[in-house]
This record gives C-alpha cells, structure tokens and sequence, in this order.
C-alpha cells in the first residue's frame, strides 16, 4: 500500500497563497477556510528585518493525535495513508481541532470572517451548510471521506485531495502535474504551484521522486517533538548540517 | 423499611423564589438561544477556529459536571464512607449532582454539532483510546446510577445491600467519569497549559470543593438562611460542633479550599517561570482582572472558613460558599480557554493571543443551566423531600 | 441605497433576454446557465465536464486557463499546460475567477439612471432598459454631439483593455467619430518606465525578459513575487532560476518588507525616490573596477582604465560600439556618483552597495530591473534611466538572459479600413483639438496618455470641458490621485459605464451597459511584454452569458452601426467582435503559430497563438537575426538602429537625444540645466502630502488591479504577512508609532493635505521607520457587499496628483503623510 505523503520545498515556496487558493476552490471552501494555508512570521527588525512563510497543509501524521481523540471514530486513518473525516459520524464536538497540534482542521458553524457571511448570500440546501454557484460537480460529493460542502456542525480539513489521488493508479510512485496521465490525480495545490514547490508521493516507495528529495535537500517535519509524525516533509536545503528527523516508526 | 428522619420546617419561602426564577430564566434563555441557533446557528457564538473553539459553553458544562461530582462525593461521605455526620444533606446532595450534571449537559448539547447523534455514534464507535469515548460512556453511566441510588433513597431505602452497592457504584463511576474529563485535558501533550497526568486529581479536588461550597449554600437556602429552623444534626454539622473534627463542614470546607489553593498557585508559578512554548498562557490568565478576582475570592473565603472566629457564623458560610462558587467557575472559564489562547500555527493570522468573549447566546447558556438547575433544585426541595435523611 | 433590490426584482428584462439563469437568479440562488430550469434531479446526474480555453483577466499577464463547466456550472479553473505562461499553473488570484462570474452584485443588465443627482450618498435610483433603448441613447447623444461640432467633448477612458476586438476598436471609433480622446490608463500605471528605455534605448515599451538564462538580477521595486507581471509565470522562473545550476542570485531593492525581498539572496531597503542614486554607484564601481561588458560598450583605446572617482576623463580616450555618451555621462553624472555618496542619499550601507555592484558587475547575464516603485516620483523618468543603464554596462540588452522587447502579432485586416469611412467631418482639420488631459501639448509633451488630469481639466474647462464619456475596465473615482476630483468632475457629465460590476463610477453613470466578465467573452488578448516572441491567446465562453450583458467590443460595434453616415457603414461592415476575431485570425494562415494554431478554430480550440523564437540577439558585442535555424545573420548598425536600438544614434544613449529635444520643458519642470537634460541622474524628487512619513500603497499579490475588493476569498487572504483577512493594516515601525501614541492593532488617522483616511496599525519591526507602508485595496463606497466600508479608507483620496513630467506617471508613491491615533 502506498503511505502518500508531501513535499514541499521551502528555498522554491514564493509564498503567493496559490495553493490556498486552488484547494479552496477545488473543495469549495468558505473564505477564510484555509484547509490549506500559508503561514507567515516576521522576524528581525529594520534595515535587517524579514519574513518568514511556509505553507501548512493537513498533515496526515502517521500517529495523528486527532484520530485518537476523536470519541465517535469519525476521523480515521486509511491504509494508504490519508487521514480522513466521516461527516455522517462527527458530532462537531471539536476534540480533534483541540489535539491537532499544526492547527490544520475547521469549523465553519461560526461567525464568518469576512461579512456578510457568504454562506448566507448562497444559502444551503438543508443538506450542505452552503450552496455557491460554483460549486463542483455533485457526484463529487464523498461525505464518508470528507469531500464536498460538508453539512453544518462537522469539522472538516485538508483530505489530501482525496478525491483525485484515490483514482490514481495503484503503485503510482509520484503524481506529477505536468504529466498529463497523471494531472487530474494530483492534488490541486500541487496543480497550480507555480514555482513548482510542491510534490506528492509515495513515502513508501524509496524510489519515489519524494523520497529521494527528502534524502537530497534534507527534509525535515514541523513539531516533530509531538511524535505525531508527519506526512508533509518541508525542504531545507542543501547544506550538510540540518535539523535531522527521526523517520523511523511503526510501517503504516 | 423506612429509617427517614424528617422535619417540617423545610421548604423555605425562598425556595418558592428560586423556583420561580428557575422557571423563568430557563424559559426566556432557552428561547432566545434557540431563536439564535435556530437563526445563525453556531455562528452566534464567538468561538472561531483560529484557535478557542471551546468557549464558554464547554467551560459552563465543566464547572457544572465537576460540581456534580463533588456533590455526589459530599454525599458519599456518609452512604459510602458512613461518616454519619453528614448523613443530613446526603439527599439533598444527590438531588443536586443530578440537577447539576442535567444543567452542564443542556449546556454541552447546544455546544455540539450533532447533540442526538452523539448518543449513538459514542457508544458504537468502541474508540477506547478516546478520553472523550470514555467521558461520554461513563458520565452516561454514573447519571444511571445515581438516578437509581436517588430511586432507592427517596423510597427510604438507605442501608439495603442493593442501595450500598448503588451508592458505591455512583461513588466511583463519577471518579472514573471526572478523571476521564480531567484526562480529556490533561493527555494533551501539545497544549502545555492543560498537559499533566495530575490533572484529573487538580479535578477532583476542585469539584470537591465546589460540591461542598455548593452543598453549603443550598443548606442555608432551603431552610432560608435561618439555621435555627434547621434540624440539629443538620446545625451541628454546619457549625462544626459535632463530635469527631474531620466531620465538621466548615473544617473540611477550609482544609479542601486549602489544598486547592496550594494547587492553584504551584500549577500558576510553575507556569510562569517555564519558558516554553504554549506556557504563555499563564501570562494571560493571571494578566485579566477576573484572576485577581477568582484569588483575592478564594483566600477571603479561606480565612472565613479557617478563622475559628468566624467559620461557624452563617453570614461568612454563605459568603464564603458564594466566593468559592464565583471564585472556581473564573476558574473552570480560565482553564478551559486558557488552553486555546496561544495560537497554534496561525503565524501573523493571529497576531498575539486568541482573542475570544464570550456572545450573547453563550453567556445564555449559562443562565440557561443555571436556571435550570435552581428550578429541578426547587422541584426537589418542594415534592421530594430532600430533608429527609438516615436515622443515626 | 438598495440597489440589489431593484435589479433582482426585475423579471421583465431577465425573461426579455431569454436567460433562465435569469430565473434562478431572482429566486435567489444563481444556478444553471440553461434555457430551460433543470430540475433537480437532472443536475444532480453529474454530467460531462467540458474544458473551455480562456484567459484569465485579473491581471495583464493574461495566463491561459482551462475552465471547468459541468452540469451548466464553471467550477474551477486551472493553469492551461499547453499555455507559454500559464504552464498549466495559476497564480493565486486565477483559481476565483468564478466569483467574477457568479457574484451577486453584478449588474444584469442595461439599465439608465432616474435620480439626477450624483454623490456617494446618492442612489441612481438605475431602471432596467433594454439594449435597444440603451445603445440608442447614447447613438443619440453622441449623434448630436457632433451634430454641433462638438465631438472631441466625447472621452472613451480605459483601464485593463485585452486586445483588437475590444480596446483595441476605439481608436477607429474615435477617429471616425471625430474626438481625440481614447485616454488609458498607463499614466496610472507603470508608464515611468516605459519613457525611461525611451529615452535610452528607442524603445517605448515595457521589456521582455529571458529570465530562464539569467544569473543575476537587480531588481529595483519590482513586487517579482507579487505583482510584477506576468506573476504566474514569473514565480515558475523563480522556482526554475533557485534550482538551475548555476542558481541565479537575486537582489532587491525596496522601501518595504516583502515576500520578493525575503526571498531574494540580499535585501536592501532603500529610502523612497533614492533608486537613482543606488544605480549610479553601482554604475560607478562597474566603472572604476573595469567590470563593464567591452563587448558591447566599447573600451579605453589603449586598453587602460581612466575611469577614476572624480576624475574627468577626454572624451576621445574612449571608443564606443553600441552605446553613446559614456564619456560624457561619467564626466557629468558618474564620476561623483561614489558609493559613499549614494549611502548617504539612499540610507543603505557603502559596504552592501560595493558588494552588490561587484556582485552584478562580474556575473553574466545579469539584468537591472524595475517598474512603479523607482519611477512613481517626479524624479522617476531619470531614476529609471539610471537603472536601465545599467543593463547597457553589463551588455544585457538582447543578450540571452537579457532583455528585449515584445514582438507584435501577424493579425490579419479586418474587412474594411476605416481611412475609406472617414466622412468630411472626420478629415476637417478642426477635429484637430488638445486632448482633456492634454497629453502631447505643451504641458506634457513627453506623455502619451494622463488620464490622471482629466477631472482637473474638466472642472477647470480647460481645454474644454466633457460632455459625455465611456468608461470601460477602469474606476477612476476609486483609483485616481486626488479620486475626489472624479466626484466632483462627473457629475455634469452623462456618464456610460460597462463594467459589469456596481463600482463607484458606475454608480455615477447615466447609462450602464454591462460587459460580459472574462468567462463569457469571445476576446483576444495579445501577450503584455513577456518573452519577446510574438503571442496572442482568446477568450472562449465557458457559459453563455448568466445575464443579459454584451461584450465590450460589440457594445462599440452595436453604437457605430447606429451612427448616420459612413461611420454607421463601418460598423456595419465590421458586423460584431467574432466577425473581427475571424479576420485577426486569417493572419494566422501564413503565419501558423508552434502549437499548430492557423485559423479561427483551431485558435478557438487551442486558446493561444505563438510563434518563437525572438528573433533578434545581441551576443558579445555583435547583433544577429534568425534565419529560420539559428541566429547566424549579422546585422548592419542600420538594421539595429531600426528594429532594436531606436535612438537618433541609434545606440544605446547615456546621453539621450530624445530628453535633449524638450531640454527647455525639462528645465522649467525640474530644474535641470539643459547641458545635463540628457544624462541619467539623481534629482532630488519633489514630494507631496505634507507630512512627515512617506506613504508607499504597493500592491499584494492578491491584488493585483484590484478587481478582487468583492471577493471574500481574497479579502480573507488579503494580507498575509501582517495577517490582513479582515482589513489591510497600515505597516508602522513600533517606534515611529510608539512615539505618535499609536498602539499595536490601534486606529489610526492617515492626513495628508487632502485629506483625511483611517486604517488600523499593526506594528511591523522590518518597516523602515520613516516609511508607512498602507497597501491599497479596500476604501470603497461601491462595488459591492463585501467590498463596502472596509478599513482602511481607499488610499487615492489622500494622494496628491502630482506626476513626473518627462513621462506623466502619477506619483502615487511619493506622498508624505502624518500618522495619529484615532
């Protein structure tokens, strides 16, 4: 089974927001609902001040602490790797946006950020919490997996564009967008990045263009102390000394 | 057999009012919070997921499920433990676990997403690594228990080996319940201010104090604060006059308000001396007025309770039970939004602490279960007989 | 002021045009795009997907994109893989197109106004008309226009015109019609820069750029990461210059923290209005360290370097080959334009300003970039100047890994020329009159366009004052210096909007004829200034149209046809905007385009057409043309002078004929002595405002034109370095707003001479303290619902229109303001 996993390196990431952009149309996200996310810091001060940026998708930890919280097992791990939220058993009680370490998951049955509230102008159906004009196409809809306009009162997240890897073909070691065979597959941040920062694959498979990228240009995980273990690795560069990682751990 | 030992001079007047209040409050809250959910749903609250999603509905449901078990703890003290001192509010102290736990679940209900579908979706999902799993099954568990113990109690069936063992069965399915609610905090590893495996015990003791504070208070109301009209070992056990030290309620009030005490301000300095991340949180809990409040309350209310001059008078038992209660939901809110205050990977979307306060629906829920909990409190106190007690 | 009531409850014109998204639209819930309501159960079927070719109009880069419709819904939209600039990739701004598409707010129709007054608080009041009765009052009116010889009265402003069949149809409108006035908006825009490569190297344009092959780059303001363009693909040769070996260097030089900055390999951040002076040191090390490109500019002719600070140096010592008046430049200008000198004009460090000029000056091929941010002062056409001289030093012009400019497209003619439909009163020399803004007379002889003056002229009448004008693509009581003039000015003027949503100027409008947004039109939209080979993509709709709106090119054609005399006859001809696409489109059969596109059709299918390579390349000192193989033609200093370096000298000129011309107008405007008009300087600029802290509104990447203020998925993501999702906070040194009172998330006013904004602070510690950094986005009165009362207040009504006279920019960035708590 493939253990699908992130890679996103951090010296080509221009911190434009297209990948927040691209999932949240592609899932048909509320403003402000960054499943995926850009996260910046600003750091030193004039004239040597600077920014720092990374983007935050879900993280899909191999140990994820929101599974493990959650009391009615509506988040749960799949085999190949997607962490994932039934919302035909979540009860919003919120347990898992509490665990979850990287601050990755959403409630929208809350006050919008940006007024007036666009779930009202696009009311929903009594089935979806909101109903836009664009929304995808209807038998995209995937409530068990978390995919589609969720109803009210449920969490939801990032599903690793579950709806697109999950038809990709078995054994597929990279999805890479500029491969027309395998385009449609792959997650919509990985699309649109245009500086090409992104990648997903299989962590699995030591032959995978990921794997040999975490090993080439030092991939590290975020908040690796939580033992959470995540499936997004970031880039660091190509210096010897770096922040090392511990990969070792339970096979998925 | 009937071993009950009742006085007629029970129900006060005042009960009348607060049944009455009770009624009130709830009716009017909970039909402005349902034309609020009803309207907007959960965007009538102020939670937001850049970080306090549990606001002050969950801490509401916290102070009032805590109080439950402190209650059923106090009135374990003499089912359970036989201490025979407290057998007088031993009635009076299920009624009230049970109004308490009904008043913190009406306020959970409306918090959740998906209140019904909790019902079955917990119990089927066998999530056993879920504190919260737990929570659920147990506090569902003890409030069968205790609705039985309170059957068996009510009928005059005090000492029957069946009324024993369902008095003990209540006893440590509430620890059990309350520590899995201590655990729900206290596992998360990633959020310092709550992290510790004593937090169930930090639970505990604090739901022992506001059950005895709360016990206190609801004495004094039922009889209209006048303690002469009070039965005599009723009085003894408030003044402290009865026989044995540790059976008196003003010692055992002091030296648990005491502890609690010692625990809130080694939890607080070791929180702020640490540096790590996710511990600045202390910094905003002791920065608000209302810790100071919740401090300067709780050391009042100790040095009523442990000053020999002034612990057995009712003036500062009420006032000190008033300050605890007022002292430890300050409390319980600074806890549960504690946690959340630090933002967690927001970056400059959050720029400083979460902000959250609390909207209008939210603090209706407050009055909400407080109402509801003086109304099934009144309805006790006036049909069933809450005075009755053992005969020792 | 409910304007959404009444156009939603206007059933009569929405079933009058046949669209039943009409229907649904009025129910409540803009649904599907057929001609008949789809029941539910049939649009729950999950239909096929149809992938249309578009373009993408929030920006100029004009990405391709592929659009999504299923089920009668446009549901996402990608980068087009087989597109040169899209790449198959989009920026962030491209995957919201179908907000545009589906906003509620959007006009839905023609409609005419019934409330005389005008004003921010004034509701128009707008009744739906038809189209019929729409384009036939303004025939009418335009038609009496010039019945009293009074046509030049008539102004078409434009702001983001695409290409031929839209923009592009308005000089031949106004031509035929008899006014001077097509008036753009490239005054409001980067034009600095464009008069800048005029007057050193010939060519009035932006560059194209080959940035694949470059190893370094200055880039002076550019937002490279946020809104230079075109973005997209700018940030896939960012990622593709970090990862090729050798790994281009990047430094960048601002007046603010940015993403571009932070990215780039060395930050220097410079005080406004000082690039010029940063330019001239570097020049001055490249100089004195011999780290020039001899091939191309020439050198010493016997090979020594004389080049000393301070030193002047005989004329004659040097030999040039493609550049003109080094000698004299150093002797004027560069000579003193030491390092030391330049730190303490710019604030930045004499160690990073050697470090960097030794940086660019040995590394090949490095390029000097720049738009807005250098040249948006009143000494910005010099500063420019300075920075592109640059590019001449290090022989990047034309040079693989250079810089060159965009070829045009081979479109074919339409079916009829519009010299043979020029009626008498068209040819009349009396049609000769200034135009409004006055753009190429004696105020600004240098400028080709100052849409910036026109409400001034206006209320002044001075040449004259307007009677009636065209708006399309551009909101100038939103955008314009000084955007209250645009308040005052169009309220005695009948005002016909196109734009299909309700922005502040539309709310002025006498007439609204909406356009269709990007994902309905049939347009083309030939490439902004990108790699220099020649390209042009199309629009396909995606639906058909969700309203009962008109693309602007037909809403052109429709007005001529009803003009009386040969002018009506033109347009006739010309039929409507297909009918001009297919004749573009014939110059693709000779010409057929890398990706196999040589007619109409396959145009359609493809969405672009494109032809490589450049053709021209300067390589170590020697120009070549393509033979069809390879750049192995040499050319002759006469073929360059004629298609590359079109100067008087046909070099690359430190000594610029063109500015030489207007010595007189460039000494009275900016008091440089007419011996020195032609040298690449540091002038001191002047500033506006009145206050005491400069005022930078750059643009984020979210940004853009600003075309995004209605979408709330933009506004949450706004600004993400300061956490802008609410509003855009003005960025302030702690410092500088501790000493003022001004607390972290406090409010604040912004003051200028004009006037009077609020915003909310947030502390940004990599602020340069003197600068307040307020990028513009929000500030309208109009637009729509998100868009409304939204801190901060719109930037342009507290800058002073002021612009550089050699190129007419407007000087948005050269404010200086006072800051206080509110």
């Amino acid at each position: 089974m493939a253990k699908w996993g992130m890679v996103i390196d951090l010296d080509k990431c221009t911190g434009c927001q297209a990948c927040t952009t691209a999932c949240g149309m592609e899932n048909n996200r509320l403003p402000g609902e960054n499943w995926q996310d850009v996260i910046f810091y600003q750091e030193g001060e004039f004239p040597s001040g600077t920014l720092k940026w990374f983007p935050r998708p879900c993280m899909h930890c191999e140990n994820p602490s929101c599974m493990e919280v959650c009391p009615t097992r509506a988040t749960y791990k799949t085999e190949d790797g997607f962490v994932l939220i039934d919302w035909n058993k979540c009860i919003g009680c919120k347990y898992c946006m509490i665990a979850c370490p990287y601050g990755v998951r959403f409630y929208t049955d809350e006050k919008a950020p940006i007024q007036p509230d666009i779930k009202q102008v696009f009311k929903g159906d009594g089935k979806r919490s909101w109903n836009p004009p664009w929304r995808a196409p209807d038998n995209r809809d995937d409530w068990k997996h978390g995919v589609g306009i969720q109803p009210n009162g449920v969490v939801s997240k990032c599903t690793f564009c579950y709806h697109r890897v999950s038809k990709a073909p078995k054994g597929t070691p990279d999805l890479d967008p500029k491969n027309p065979a395998l385009r449609e597959f792959t997650p919509a941040c990985v699309v649109t990045c245009p500086p090409t920062a992104r990648f997903f694959g299989d962590l699995d498979n030591p032959n995978s263009e990921v794997s040999k990228m975490i090993a080439n240009k030092r991939g590290v995980r975020l908040r690796d102390h939580t033992g959470n273990k995540p499936q997004v690795y970031y880039l660091t560069g190509g210096a010897g000394g770096t922040i090392p990682t511990d990969r070792r751990g339970k096979k998925a | 057999m009937s071993n009950t030992a009742s006085t007629t001079a029970a129900p006060s007047g005042l009960v009348n009012t607060i049944a009455l209040a009770g009624i009130a409050g709830a009716v009017i809250s909970v039909v402005l919070v349902l034309m609020s959910l009803l309207g907007e749903g959960h965007a009538s609250f102020n939670t937001t997921s850049d970080g306090v999603v549990w606001g002050l509905p969950v801490a509401t449901y916290v102070f009032f499920v805590l109080t439950s078990t402190g209650l059923t703890f106090v009135a374990s003290f003499g089912m359970v433990f036989g201490i025979k001192e407290f057998y007088p509010v031993a009635k009076r102290c299920v009624w009230l676990a049970l109004a308490t736990l009904i008043a913190g679940f009406t306020s959970l209900a409306f918090e959740l997403g998906h209140p019904f579908r909790m019902l079955w979706a917990i119990p089927t999902s066998f999530q056993i690594v879920s504190p919260m799993n737990w929570m659920g099954v147990l506090y569902l568990t003890y409030v069968v228990f205790l609705l039985l113990k309170f059957q068996k109690i009510n009928a005059g069936d005090w000492d029957s080996p069946a009324s024993k063992k369902l008095g003990i069965a209540s006893f440590i399915a509430v620890i059990l319940a309350h520590s899995m609610l201590g655990m729900v905090f206290g596992m998360m590893a990633m959020r310092p201010f709550w992290f510790g495996g004593m937090i169930p015990v930090y639970f505990l003791l604090t739901a022992l104090l506001s059950g005895i504070a709360l016990t206190v208070l609801m004495s004094y109301v039922a009889y209209g604060f006048n303690r002469d009209a009070m039965p005599p070992a009723l009085q003894d056990l408030l003044k402290g006059t009865t026989s044995t030290l540790y059976a008196s309620m003003p010692v055992i009030f002091a030296t648990v308000l005491g502890i609690t005490i010692l625990a809130l301000t080694t939890r607080t300095a070791t929180g702020l001396w640490s540096h790590q991340d996710g511990f600045q949180a202390f910094d905003w809990m002791v920065a608000s007025p209302w810790f100071a409040i919740e401090v300067i309350g709780m050391l009042v209310a100790f040095f009523l309770m442990a000053n020999p001059g002034t612990r057995a008078g009712v003036g500062s038992q009420v006032v000190a039970a008033v300050l605890v209660l007022v002292g430890l939901f300050i409390g319980r809110y600074e806890f549960v939004v504690g946690g959340q205050v630090v933002p967690v990977f927001k970056g400059a979307w959050v720029d400083g602490f979460v902000q959250y306060a609390p909207s209008l629906t939210e603090w209706m829920l407050l009055v909400l279960s407080i109402s509801l909990c003086l109304a099934i409190y009144a309805f006790g106190e006036k049909k069933l007989r809450l005075t009755d007690a053992p005969v020792s | 002021m409910d304007i959404l009531k009444t156009k939603l409850s206007r059933r009569r014109f929405l079933q009058a045009s046949g669209t039943a998204a009409g229907a649904a639209a009025v129910t409540g819930g803009v649904g599907y795009a057929t001609l008949a309501p789809v029941s539910e159960a049939q649009a729950q079927s999950g239909g096929a997907t149809t992938i249309t070719k578009n373009v993408c109009g929030q920006c100029p880069a004009r990405c391709g994109i592929d659009v999504y419709t299923t089920d009668g819904r446009v549901h996402a939209i990608y980068g087009n893989p087989d597109h040169p600039i899209a790449n198959g990739k989009l920026c962030p701004k491209g995957h919201l197109g179908t907000y545009f598409l589906y906003d509620p707010d959007r006009f839905k129709g023609p409609m005419k106004r019934t409330n005389p007054k005008k004003g921010r608080n004034e509701d128009p009041k707008f009744v739906p008309i038809s189209w019929d009765e729409a384009l036939d009052t303004i025939a009418a009116r335009l038609q009496s226009l010039r019945d009293m010889g009074e046509s030049h009265r008539f102004a078409l402003f434009y702001g983001r015109g695409w290409g031929a069949s839209c923009a592009g149809l308005q000089g031949t409108f106004a031509k035929l019609y008899g006014t001077p006035n097509v008036i753009g908006h490239a005054s409001m825009c980067a034009e600095g820069s464009k008069r800048a490569k005029l007057a050193t190297d010939g060519n009035n344009s932006y560059n194209a750029y080959d940035y694949a092959n470059t190893n370094y780059i200055l880039n002076f303001g550019a937002g490279f990461l946020e809104a230079f363009r075109p973005y997209n693909y700018l940030m896939q040769m960012w990622g593709h210059m970090r990862s090729k070996s050798p790994k281009t260097r990047i430094t960048s030089i601002d007046v603010r923290m940015s993403t571009t900055m932070a990215a780039s390999d060395r930050a220097l951040m410079i005080k406004p209005a000082t690039d010029a002076a940063l330019a001239l040191a570097i020049a001055h090390v490249m100089l004195t360290e011999g780290l020039w490109d001899k091939e191309f500019v020439g050198d010493f002719k016997d090979g020594l370097n004389l080049f000393k600070s301070g030193q002047a140096i005989p004329e004659d010592s040097f030999a040039e080959k493609w550049t003109h008046g080094l000698v004299q430049w150093w002797n004027a200008v560069v000579k003193d334009a030491t390092p030391k000198w330049a730190a303490e004009i710019t604030g930045i460090a004499e160690s990073d300003i050697v470090v960097t000029a030794r940086e660019f000056g040995t590394t090949r091929p490095a390029m000097a970039i720049m738009e807005r941010g250098p040249t948006a002062h009143t000494n910005g056409t010099y500063a420019g100047m300075c920075i592109h001289a640059l590019n001449a030093l290090a022989g990047t012009m034309f040079a693989k890994g250079g810089m060159f400019y965009q070829m045009g497209v081979p479109y074919g003619n339409l079916p009829v020329n519009a010299d043979d439909y020029m009626d008498d009163y068209a040819k009349s020399p009396d049609r000769k009159k200034p135009r409004i803004d006055l753009a190429g007379s004696e105020e600004w002889p240098m400028a080709g366009t100052m849409m910036q003056e026109c409400a001034k002229n206006h209320l002044a009448g001075k040449p004259y004052k307007l009677d009636t004008a065209m708006f399309y693509y551009t909101n100038p009581i939103f955008t314009s210096p000084d955007s209250k003039a645009w308040e005052e000015a169009l309220k005695d003027i009948f005002v016909i909007d196109t734009s299909p949503f309700p922005g502040e100027t539309a709310m002025y409008a006498d007439i609204i004829v909406p356009d269709h947004t990007y994902l309905e039109r049939l347009q083309d939209a030939p490439t902004y200034p990108f790699e220099g080979w020649p390209m042009t993509q199309l629009r396909t709709p995606a639906i058909k149209p969700l309203y009962d709106t008109k693309v602007y090119g037909d809403i052109l054609i429709e007005i001529g046809k009803r003009m009386k005399g040969p002018m009506g006859e033109y347009y006739k001809a010309i039929g409507d905007t297909e009918n001009v696409l297919r004749h573009l489109a014939k110059g693709f059969e000779k010409n057929p385009g890398d990706n196999g596109v040589n007619s109409f059709e396959s145009w359609k299918e493809k969405g672009v057409w494109y032809k490589k390579p450049y053709l021209w390349r300067q390589y170590r000192g020697e120009f070549y043309e393509w033979d069809g193989k390879a750049y192995s033609k040499k050319m002759t200093e006469a073929e360059v002078k004629e298609k590359l370096l079109k100067t008087p000298t046909g070099k690359f000129e430190f000594k610029s004929g063109f500015l030489e011309k207007h010595a007189d107008y460039i000494q009275k405007k900016l008091g440089v002595p007419p011996e020195r008009v032609g040298f690449p300087q540091y002038i001191p600029a002047r500033h506006t405002g009145g206050g005491d802290l400069h005022l930078v509104t750059p643009k984020t990447a979210m940004h853009a034109e600003g075309r995004g203020a209605n979408l709330p998925h933009a506004i949450a993501l706004a600004q993400p370095n300061m956490g802008g999702k609410t509003t855009i906070y003005l960025e302030i040194h702690p410092e500088t707003a501790k000493k003022r009172g001004i607390k972290n998330n406090g409010k604040v006013r912004i003051k200028s001479n004009l006037g009077t904004i609020e915003a909310i602070a947030r502390y940004s510690p990599a602020a340069r303290p003197d600068t307040l950094v307020l990028p513009q986005e929000h500030g309208h009165w109009a637009q729509g619902r998100w868009a409304k009362n939204r801190l901060p207040g719109n930037t342009s009504e507290i800058c002073e229109n002021v612009s550089d006279p050699i190129s007419g920019l407007a000087c948005y960035y050269t404010g200086k303001v006072t800051v206080e708590p509110a």
